[in-house]
């Protein structure tokens, strides 16, 4: 872990050289507040509860994780820098989780400053903390599965444009597959397996605040299942 | 310090190398020369574990490329083609960066970046943003990078490509300097450059080695071996022909009497001749052919081993099929 901090430094230090960075930042924080007061009319429904605020971030995590990864592997491979990056004496492994934890960081650092919104409205009403803390992990352990699989994505493009179109078209199948789900004449033992694959579906858990188990080995199953295929690519490439 | 054996890479359908065999010693500045397209970057991105040989087997610094990469990666410094870097970094920054990466101790790194620096002459433009810098010092920023964890093996794919002639001379003291204390393997398509730094050259053509050791070597290896320029001084009217006679013979070329140089009579009178003439390599061609001049009578006004030049030779072993 020690040994991956300078990648993972650096592939933060990318987003904050980055006026691209800022500006996504700063349009996702005040959507968020947006819909918190105005969508949402949140002060008018008189419910001590989060859930309807935290229930469009799988929606909105579609725009803002491709939107985070796709310079990824695309841009270096595009500006050459991969070449770099590969003959660092580092395994494929470690490249990898730290392309991951980079841009994961970034992301926490954005939802704690969504953090001041329902802070701000706390004392107003009974909320229960334990709830909002189950919310606030749901929502890191879907970022940190949708990044593993936007990293995916990026690794397979060749530039920025294709690599967010790809995790992005990646994402609304992982997101919003349960619908799928439901369709009248799919076999119940089908709909079930399209509801197990749904990212949407597990995050529901959470965002009562229940903390699944399942729930959580399924987030991290897809984080490594998308970083391992990651690496697969990575080392194949050596070889053709 | 660099073996590779058979080394062969394919990519798909296409074939970039076929059957590399080649070692480098320790301290030796080896130039790789070619054509574009011979196969030069592909057997470089292998001896930096960027790539895994598709045939064959490389060792590099004593660890093999596919078994042990990463230690492999440790050994060597690396200027990939056309010098990528990250443009949004300071020098500073990106070579903070690699220092940290490449395993630098805290402690150290600030020294080791000091002296990456000043070994390229940077020190200008230190604070500088990498993408705002002209193509030569973009290139010593890569160069840099191959110098900060002071390597034992550096491989330098083009480090001159696109810089102007002070550049050029700029970046090959550079390289000269690091060849006293490392091991040096540069490619290139530009004759001038291994002429300047390399102790040895591998001619590469279509994935092949067509020739490789010193200039002299390369040279020798072109059937008819060794060609002399002679200045024959006879009494006698001298022919094409009369030169038959010489030992390990292979051809001729020009031959001509020289113009305004007396006339052969049989008494006393004179004519010099000027002639080309190869000879097959191996035993040395100026005692050959003084001696058959001693013999026949002649004198050699004038004996002259020709060079081949690195053009010659270029174009002699990667003209299409002309591997010899």
């Amino acid at each position: 872990m020690r040994k991956i901090l300078p990648l993972v430094k650096k592939e933060l230090a990318v987003f904050f050289n980055s006026p691209a960075a800022y500006v996504l930042g700063a349009a996702f924080i005040i959507f968020m507040s947006v819909w918190f007061f105005f969508l949402l009319r949140f002060p008018a429904r008189n419910i001590a509860s989060l859930r309807g605020y935290f229930e469009v971030i799988p929606i909105v995590f579609i725009i803002l994780i491709p939107a985070l990864t796709m310079r990824g592997w695309a841009e270096e491979r595009k500006l050459g820098t991969a070449e770099l990056l590969l003959t660092l004496p580092y395994t494929e492994v470690h490249l990898v989780v730290a392309k991951f934890l980079g841009p994961f960081f970034f992301l926490c650092i954005l939802m704690g400053l969504t953090l001041p919104l329902p802070l701000t409205v706390l004392p107003l009403g009974h909320f229960e903390t334990g709830e909002i803390v189950g919310e606030y992990t749901g929502i890191l352990l879907l970022g940190a599965a949708a990044l593993s699989i936007g990293q995916f994505a990026s690794v397979l493009s060749t530039n920025q444009v294709s690599s967010f179109l790809l995790g992005a078209g990646a994402l609304i199948f992982f997101t919003l597959v349960h619908y799928a789900g439901e369709l009248s004449g799919i076999p119940s033992f089908l709909g079930s397996l399209l509801r197990y694959l749904s990212l949407e579906y597990h995050f529901d858990s959470f965002r009562k605040g229940v903390l699944d188990t399942r729930d959580i080995v399924y987030f991290l199953f897809i984080c490594a299942l998308f970083q391992y295929l990651t690496v697969k690519t990575l080392v194949i490439r050596k070889w053709s | 310090m660099i073996e590779a054996e058979n080394l062969g890479k394919s990519y798909g359908d296409f074939t970039a190398v076929k059957d590399v065999t080649f070692s480098v010693r320790p301290g030796e500045i080896v130039g790789l020369l070619g054509p574009n397209g011979a196969g030069k970057t592909s057997i470089m991105k292998i001896l930096t574990g960027y790539h895994f040989p598709s045939r064959g087997r490389a060792v590099v610094g004593g660890y093999d490329v596919e078994k042990d990469p990463v230690r492999v990666k440790a050994a060597v410094g690396y200027l990939p083609e056309s010098s990528p870097v990250y443009g949004e970094f300071s020098v500073e920054e990106y070579l903070g960066f690699v220092a940290a990466a490449r395993g630098i101790a805290p402690d150290s790194r600030d020294r080791a970046l000091a002296a990456a620096i000043r070994e390229c002459g940077l020190e200008k433009m230190r604070r500088r943003t990498i993408s705002k810098l002209s193509k030569g010092y973009r290139q010593r920023t890569g160069l840099a990078q191959a110098i900060i964890h002071n390597p034992a093996i550096l491989i330098l794919d083009e480090p001159t490509a696109g810089l102007d002639p002070n550049q050029i001379a700029e970046v090959r003291r550079l390289i000269r300097k690091m060849g006293n204390e490392k091991t040096v393997i540069l490619s290139t398509h530009i004759l001038q450059e291994v002429e300047a730094l390399c102790d040895r050259i591998l001619i590469l053509n279509e994935g092949l080695i067509a020739a490789g050791g010193t200039r002299d070597e390369i040279a020798a290896q072109i059937k008819g071996g060794q060609q002399y320029e002679l200045v024959i001084k006879s009494e006698k009217f001298l022919s094409r022909e009369d030169l038959a006679g010489i030992p390990g013979l292979t051809g001729v070329g020009d031959f001509q009497p020289l113009p305004g140089e007396g006339e052969p009579s049989g008494g006393g009178g004179f004519k010099l001749y000027e002639a080309r003439v190869s000879l097959e390599a191996g035993a040395e061609g100026g005692d050959v052919l003084f001696d058959w001049a001693l013999a026949k009578g002649y004198r050699l006004r004038a004996l002259t081993k020709q060079r081949y030049s690195l053009e010659a030779l270029f174009a002699r072993f990667t003209e299409a099929g002309g591997a010899s």
